[in-house]
This record gives structure tokens, C-alpha cells and sequence, in this order.
């Protein structure tokens, strides 16, 4: 039996991966802002803090694994949360725990996105979150932005989800250098409570995103297929892969991006 | 109407369905022009894939043609449009079965 933490626990992914761990027999600790075993605000410095520090108090003989799920969409509305949560919240916690990874060789996997191979996103800004990190800045940056503008949420969010595939891919060699492996899986159209509430020019743009294994079905993926991956990844029947941007969408990346084979 | 010509009427309708539909079931579609985006070429295999693959592309606005032309049985000129980047292109219908479905398609740049 192992001890993962995850983020975001509370619904879809999160909650998905969460019962497929405790199904395995695995003790699983969920950091959410509402009914987790530990309510934090990770869009937050304190509420990351406060995180990280529960997690050294209860598990100091470390973590076999963590899931860094929380995140919001780019149609949340509410800019500043989608950096201080997609990136700036994983990070920290992924960073916060890595010494209690490392006690016990475990993994970390982290939830981007399908839509950093789709050209929405801003380079810039993903410079700065990755090469910068001034949460501070980025913010006041973002704060002139057109907050009602569904594209500018949208680039927005593939591009801290991008910086954070990006930060995967870079740390990972350190950190496997040193027994914890780090992934990253990238879903497509997840049917969950974010999609659930999208305006409906938003689930146009969905539906414009076609999924090939839902041919025909004008439906979104189901939580699980995406969930199953993430405990593969932060189970030892996947110790060879690291560093890896695992695209869980049914092949809609292969479909808009076939002659990128890596 | 030629296969040609019915390409010609789907993309400019940005029918994606319909321009599956003039596709056998395994046919090819080859855009080899350069365009803005990351990716160079598209190479899209299956009627299936051509349906979902135009829907993303006329969906999101990032692919139309102008000026269209057919220029003899199995070639269209056209500006095409990759996300406000354009190019002469021309189609040519390479392929077709004996029912007159397209086996293979190519789109160049002229």
C-alpha cells in the first residue's frame, strides 16, 4: 500500500484517479478547496504553504506519489486564477514535496492539456512562467487583459498549461537522476464539472476539437479513461517512463498534428 | 459535377461532412503548402479523419479558400487561407475509384 497526494480530488479527474487508488488499496490524500482531506487555496502562496506543510506533518516518512490535478479552464472567467492555479500552484506544491518523493523513490504526475500542441497559446508568456517564475509580475501583466474575451482566457490557460509541460520536461532528468520520476499527461475534452458549466460558444469550440475514438457520439471523454492513466504513470509498472507529455485524447493531437512524432 | 469541382463546392461551403464524402473510405488528402502553423504538411488518411480534421480546420477559422478556380477535369486553383496566412495553391484529383470517390488528393503550392 502507498501513500499519494493529489490535487483537485474533489471532482472529475481528480476524483476519478483518487477512487482508482483507494480501489488499489492505496491511501490517498486529496488537497482541495472544498471536501478535501486538507481545503487549501493553492492559487495561493499560504494556501500552497499550508499544503505542503500538512503533508510533511502527516506523511514524514514521505509520499509514494504525487498528483498535481487542480487547475481551471481558460473559460473560468477569472485570469489571475488560471496562472496562479495551473501553474504557479503545481509547481510549488510538486517542488514542496519533492523530498518527501525522494524518501520513497515516488512519482509525481501532472494534469496539462491536449491544447498545447494546438498553436493557442502565448510564448511569451510561457517564457516568463518558465524562465522568470515572478508570479507577482505575470499577474500584473494579465491584469490588463480582456478578462470577457473567451480567446484570451483560452490562450491563457494553453499557456500555462504549455509552461508546465515545458517545466516537466525540464526537470525531469534531475529529478529521476535522483529516484523520482516526473510525467505529465495531457487530456483531451474531459466530461467534468469545468466542462459541465462552459457557456455555449465554448462547447462549440469543443465540439470543433473532435475526438476520434468518440467518432460520431458528439461526446467528451470520460474522466476514468484519463484517470487510468495517471496511476499507471504513478505506478511502478511505468518506472521507465519519465519525462514524458502523455497525450490522453482519443488521438485528436494526432489527428491536427499527424506529422509530429515527437 | 467532377470530383474536382465538388471538392471546390465543399471547401468554399466549408462542408466538412460533405467534403468527407467525396473520399473513399481509406482515401488520401496531402496538403504539402507551407503555411504559417508548426506544422508544414498535412497528410490526413481516411474519410473519417478528413470529416473531424475540417471540422477543427473551418471550425476554428483556420482554413478557407478563395478565388477558386477548376482549371481542367481533375485541378482547382485557389488562394488558400491557413489562419491569415495565403498561398496559390492548386488541388489535383491523383486518384478515384470506379465510383468516382476520391482514392487521393493533393493540394501544392503553384
Amino acid at each position: 500500500m502507498g501513500v499519494y497526494a493529489i490535487t483537485g480530488a474533489s471532482s472529475g479527474i481528480g476524483a476519478k484517479t483518487k477512487e482508482l487508488l483507494l480501489q488499489n488499496g492505496h491511501k490517498v490524500i486529496n488537497i482541495d478547496l472544498k471536501d478535501g482531506d486538507i481545503c487549501v487555496n493553492l492559487a495561493s502562496p499560504e494556501g500552497r504553504e499550508e499544503a505542503i506543510n500538512k503533508l510533511h506533518e502527516m506523511h514524514p516518512e514521505g509520499l509514494d506519489g504525487m498528483i498535481c490535478n487542480a487547475g481551471v479552464s481558460g473559460a473560468c472567467g477569472n485570469l489571475p486564477l488560471i496562472v496562479s492555479l495551473n501553474y504557479f500552484g503545481t509547481v510549488a506544491v510538486a517542488v514542496g514535496v519533492y523530498d518527501l518523493l525522494e524518501k520513497k523513490h515516488g512519482s509525481c504526475v501532472v494534469t496539462v492539456s491536449n491544447t498545447i500542441s494546438q498553436g493557442a497559446g502565448r510564448k511569451d508568456i510561457v517564457d516568463l512562467l518558465n524562465n522568470i517564475g515572478d508570479e507577482k509580475r505575470v499577474l500584473s501583466l494579465v491584469s490588463s487583459m480582456d478578462s470577457t474575451n473567451l480567446s484570451v482566457g483560452n490562450s491563457l490557460y494553453v499557456s500555462t498549461k504549455y509552461a508546465l509541460a515545458r517545466w516537466v520536461r525540464r526537470i525531469s532528468s534531475s529529478w529521476a537522476a535522483n529516484g523520482v520520476r516526473i510525467n505529465a499527461v495531457a487530456p483531451g475534452n474531459v466530461h467534468t464539472a469545468m466542462t459541465a458549466t462552459m457557456s455555449t460558444s465554448a462547447k462549440m469550440a469543443l465540439n470543433a476539437l473532435p475526438i476520434p475514438t468518440k467518432y460520431g457520439q458528439e461526446c467528451l471523454m470520460d474522466p476514468t479513461e484519463i484517470a487510468e492513466v495517471m496511476v499507471f504513470l504513478a505506478s511502478d509498472a511505468a518506472r521507465g517512463v519519465n519525462g514524458n507529455i502523455m497525450f490522453v485524447d482519443g488521438g485528436t493531437d494526432a489527428l491536427l498534428n499527424s506529422e509530429k512524432v515527437y | 459535377m467532377k470530383p474536382i469541382e465538388k471538392y471546390v463546392e465543399t471547401m468554399e461551403n466549408k462542408d466538412f461532412a460533405g467534403l468527407a464524402e467525396l473520399f473513399t473510405k481509406n482515401g488520401i488528402l496531402s496538403d504539402y503548402c507551407s503555411n504559417s502553423a508548426s506544422q508544414r504538411e498535412y497528410h490526413i488518411y481516411g474519410k473519417e479523419a478528413i470529416n473531424m480534421f475540417f471540422r477543427n480546420k473551418f471550425g476554428f477559422r483556420q482554413y478557407s479558400i478563395m478565388e477558386a478556380e477548376v482549371v481542367n477535369d481533375t485541378q482547382a486553383e485557389f488562394i488558400a487561407n491557413f489562419g491569415g496566412y495565403n498561398i496559390m495553391a492548386i488541388a489535383t484529383v491523383r486518384e478515384v475509384d470506379e465510383n468516382g470517390l476520391i482514392e487521393r488528393l493533393t493540394v501544392r503550392p503553384k
